[in-house]
């Protein structure tokens, strides 16, 4: 289109047509381009739900469409415990995702608009902690939480992810924050607001669409977690087992042969609500992921 | 602005009437200490604190979890020559730049598609972010058996019979490498779409006038203007490479040499406790992860400054 207006008046005039229809067959070319994206990003899980309604023999079938189908592999993940373990990782997510909302919310606000010394040095240190491999935290915590008692429970997992998400939860949000007009505040403090009623009164509000995004960045990437879950709490759905350790560990009938039916069932179990929150929440999360790594 | 300001007012107006301006509540400064306690209490205590903790065990002997007595740097010399944490290494560096290489090629030709196409960009951008939200395990466990002899759907889709991908030492890394990729790469294009958008499109009509062709408006506009998000993407994914451990662990368990150092560390805290030993190594791995971030960063600090001093 702009090819179009930027030529002079002659060449415009006789290159036309010739533009026009060789943009349509462009456009087309990308939309096509653009399905290559789309089945790169969504056959994998197409993948998935075929697979997890196959029963008996259909399992060591590579066509996809090959039957019988049916509901038998559901059947065998909800024998396994695995309510437990949606349980668990639900409560360990929304832990996660209410302390560091609370939390981290507190510190951008004060280092996006509050006059703070040493806004640099703390800046850095959140930057050096975003940077930690949590592998670092693997063998000590392991011996704090065994001497403390915190192995085995919700509590020994949330404080730690908690801990990790605070960085990317203080950079989205202090972006949120910073993008918020100064003179909202201005005018508050002239009608003698107090600070902090300015915070939870007008810019807590305000910043909510952000919070929200940040809510629901923090609650995938503790859902997610694996590494200190499987060290932590590696058994048991009872206590803390969490879902990606379940899924991880999934036994068949016959030992060391991976139960291709169970685990893609528990897989789609897990998968499709969190799909429906990723569609659903589109703009937002997209939003806040590119605030918090653009800011870092 | 006079209207958001009424707004305001209206919000902050229905508290209990009548206050004088700034005599109620804590001062800013005493918020702003008070607002960043308990993250940086927080960071402190479950970060800094057990890193320096693990730095005082990996000074220490030990035999199982049973504490013997002062060790100096033994459990050091132990991790430097065991041939298993050397493998690591070399596993954890291949996986990193290959994959971080391959995401960001793949990741740069789909925000560079995105970004140009009209029709089906929303529904695009959608799907993209359901590899970003589907649990790493379960990513692992789906190429897994994607990858698989039985039921064989990669072998049947490319026509190779029985070929064993998972049982292959060079074949298996590209398995897992292949996973990390599909995983990642729709995230590196979100973060660089966002730095594409950003770009004005004025830039690229004058250099058309100039007559440019699409090559080198890409090279000499699109390339330096996205420098920033291609370093933040960059940082980003090289650290969590770094970091991996649930592909190798759920796709392979660290067999044929694709054990990564999340990996061994973790092994002798569970597996085959040895705390002095397992601390050595997560202390080593910090620091070479960290060391990394530190350099990337102070890469990524300069560029910003050049780029402003450019503008």
């Amino acid at each position: 289109m702009s090819a179009t207006t930027a030529g002079t008046g002659r060449s415009r005039r006789r290159s036309r047509g010739a533009v026009e229809s060789s943009t349509s067959a462009r456009t087309w070319g990308k939309t096509a381009l653009l399905a290559v994206i789309f089945l790169w990003c969504l056959f994998p899980f197409f993948w998935l739900i075929m697979t997890s309604f196959k029963v008996q023999g259909a399992l060591n079938s590579a066509n996809l469409f090959d039957g019988p189908f049916g509901l038998a592999n559901y059947r065998n993940v909800f024998n396994q415990d695995f309510h437990l373990n949606l349980r668990n990782s639900l409560v360990i997510a929304t832990m996660t995702t209410i302390l560091c909302v609370v939390i981290g919310s507190l510190a951008a606000y004060a280092i996006a608009r509050l006059p703070l010394k040493r806004k640099i040095l703390l800046l850095t240190g959140v930057l050096a902690v975003s940077l930690f491999p949590p592998v670092a935290l693997v063998p000590p915590l392991y011996e704090l939480w065994r001497t403390l008692g915190l192995l085995n429970t919700y509590e020994g997992l949330y404080i730690p992810y908690t801990s990790f998400t605070l960085p990317l939860t203080i950079f989205i949000l202090t972006t949120f924050f910073a993008a918020i007009p100064k003179e909202l505040e201005e005018a508050a403090k002239m009608d003698g607001a107090s600070p902090f009623k300015t915070f939870y009164r007008v810019i807590l509000p305000l910043a909510a669409p952000g919070v929200f995004a940040a809510a629901i960045i923090i609650f995938v990437s503790a859902w997610n977690e694996f590494l200190l879950a499987n060290t932590f709490a590696p058994r048991d759905p009872e206590v803390a087992q969490t879902v990606p350790v379940a899924i991880s560990l999934f036994t068949g009938a016959v030992d060391f042969q991976r139960p291709i039916g169970s685990i893609t069932a528990a897989c789609v179990v897990v998968t499709i609500p969190m799909i429906i929150v990723a569609l659903a929440f589109q703009k937002r999360i997209i939003a806040g992921l590119t605030a918090g790594s653009l800011k870092g | 602005m006079a209207e958001v300001a009424t707004e305001s007012r209206t919000l902050s107006g229905p508290g209990p009437g009548g206050r004088r301006p700034r005599t109620k509540g804590v001062s800013e400064k005493g918020l702003g200490r008070l607002f960043v306690t308990p993250a940086i209490g927080l960071m402190v205590l479950v970060a800094l604190f057990p890193v320096i903790y693990a730095f005082v065990v990996s000074l220490r002997a030990y035999t199982g979890r049973q504490y013997e007595g002062f060790a100096g740097f033994e459990n050091y010399s132990e991790a430097l020559n065991d041939d298993k944490f050397w493998a690591s290494l070399q596993f954890t560096f291949t996986f990193t730049v290959i994959s971080v290489g391959a995401e960001f090629i793949i990741g740069l030709g789909f925000a560079l598609l995105m970004n140009q196409a009209f029709r089906g960009r929303g529904i695009t951008r959608a799907a993209i972010l359901v590899p970003w939200v589907i649990p790493t395990v379960i990513a692992a466990q789906m190429w897994f058996f994607m990858f698989n002899v039985n039921p064989g759907f990669i072998n049947s889709a490319l026509g190779l019979g029985e070929f064993n991908w998972l049982g292959e030492s060079g074949w298996v890394k590209f398995a897992v490498i292949f996973a990390d990729v599909w995983k990642t790469a729709p995230f590196v294009a979100l973060l660089l779409l966002a730095g594409l958008q950003t770009i004005p499109t004025d830039v690229y009509e004058s250099a058309r006038v100039d007559g440019a062709n699409a090559w080198q408006r890409f090279w000499h506009i699109t390339l330096p203007l996205l420098r920033p998000a291609i370093f933040v993407a960059l940082l980003f994914r090289t650290i969590e490479a770094l970091r991996v451990y649930d592909l190798p662990q759920v796709m392979t368990g660290g067999a044929f040499d694709t054990e990564s150092l999340s990996m061994v560390v973790q092994q002798y805290v569970v597996k085959t406790p040895d705390p002095g030993l397992g601390s050595a190594l997560s202390t080593i791995t910090f620091t070479i992860i960290l060391g990394i971030g530190v350099i990337f960063v102070s890469l990524l600090g300069r560029e910003l400054v050049i780029g402003r001093k450019d503008q």
